[in-house]
């Protein structure tokens, strides 16, 4: 499967979801102009890939959101929701959210999206000022 | 003109505590540029992080809902008129910041807009968790310009109720203000 991979701007962060590795990453801030648009094809390559996913590794998802704005907030719920019914069907899937502890609106979301959650999901402090 | 009117203009803007403000249409370039001075002003004159931060979100949320109610009424004849009627303020009061934005909204809209917000008025932070949570479990309707979690996000990070004032200008339209205390 092709590696989907978007550079960040100012307003979308970078996504790097890349199937041989088995690890999808979404860094930087998130608050484009229309946020559905923007995670529309990010949505629909994880679904492909977890449609069709057979391997034995674990699957990461690496999260990393300095700031992300409401719209941005429930496509990222519809991407984890995802990754959770993928969860509940038995494939080896993880989160971690890497998370500037400093920053307690960061904190918060993450903490929040971790409640409601059953897969595995791990807060990662970001090691300060790099 | 302009020049005896900007003293005036200026020590108006101090009574208020306004700190950074501007008018007009919005575009998301615009947004972007006025949030990342906005972030580095405040910065500069020693806000603590976390006010930064949370000044930063609620004027990303207050703007993105002025760009997409004015883009809900893009191709009628009233666009411009109410694109080009934004103002947005940043201040600075009592040690607390604040964002205070203000656009006009046609006289049909104020009646939902009201409804969506004096709920959030009364609410503790807790109610206003839930609420969100569950907001963000819904479905968004396919025509949707937005999650409509805005509001509710603006309320849980502002640090007393937010505040808003609908003020009728003329038969078509009302001026609508949102004022929310970090």
């Amino acid at each position: 499967m092709e590696p989907l991979i978007i550079p960040a701007t100012n307003s979308t962060p970078q996504i790097h979801f890349d199937a041989s590795l088995g690890k999808l990453v979404v860094k930087g801030q998130s608050y484009p102009e229309n946020a559905f648009k923007f995670y529309e094809p990010v949505l629909a390559w994880t679904n492909d890939y977890l449609q069709h996913l057979q391997e034995q590794a674990v699957v990461t998802m690496e999260l990393e959101l300095p700031y992300i704005n409401t719209s941005s907030t429930k496509c990222l719920m519809m991407l984890l929701e995802k990754f959770e019914a993928a969860h509940c069907a038995g494939k080896p899937v993880k989160v971690e959210w890497i998370c500037n502890m400093d920053n307690e609106s960061e904190y918060e979301c993450a903490e929040e999206f971790q409640e409601d959650l059953t897969l595995p999901f791990e807060i990662i402090e970001k090691n300060s000022d790099v | 003109m302009i020049h005896e009117n900007l003293w005036q203009v200026r020590n108006e803007l101090q009574r208020n505590g306004i700190l950074i403000s501007f008018t007009g249409k919005l575009t998301q370039e615009l947004i972007e540029e006025y949030g990342a001075a906005v972030k580095q002003y405040l910065e500069s004159v020693n806000v603590p992080r976390n006010n930064v931060f949370q000044t930063f979100s609620i004027f990303i949320e207050q703007t993105q809902n002025i760009k997409n109610y004015c883009s809900s009424k893009s191709g009628t004849p009233i666009y411009d008129e109410i694109a080009q009627s934004c103002i947005v303020t940043i201040g600075n009061m009592d040690d607390k910041p604040y964002v205070c934005s203000g656009n006009l909204v046609e006289k049909s809209d104020a009646a939902g807009l009201e409804e969506r917000l004096s709920p959030l008025i009364t609410m503790d932070k807790e109610g206003l968790k839930q609420l969100y949570k569950t907001v963000l479990k819904q479905d968004v309707p396919p025509d949707a310009n937005g999650s409509g979690l805005g509001l509710i996000d603006i309320a849980r990070k502002a640090s007393r109720p937010l505040e808003y004032s609908i003020t009728e200008i003329d038969p078509r339209f009302s001026f609508f203000t949102l004022k929310a205390v970090v």
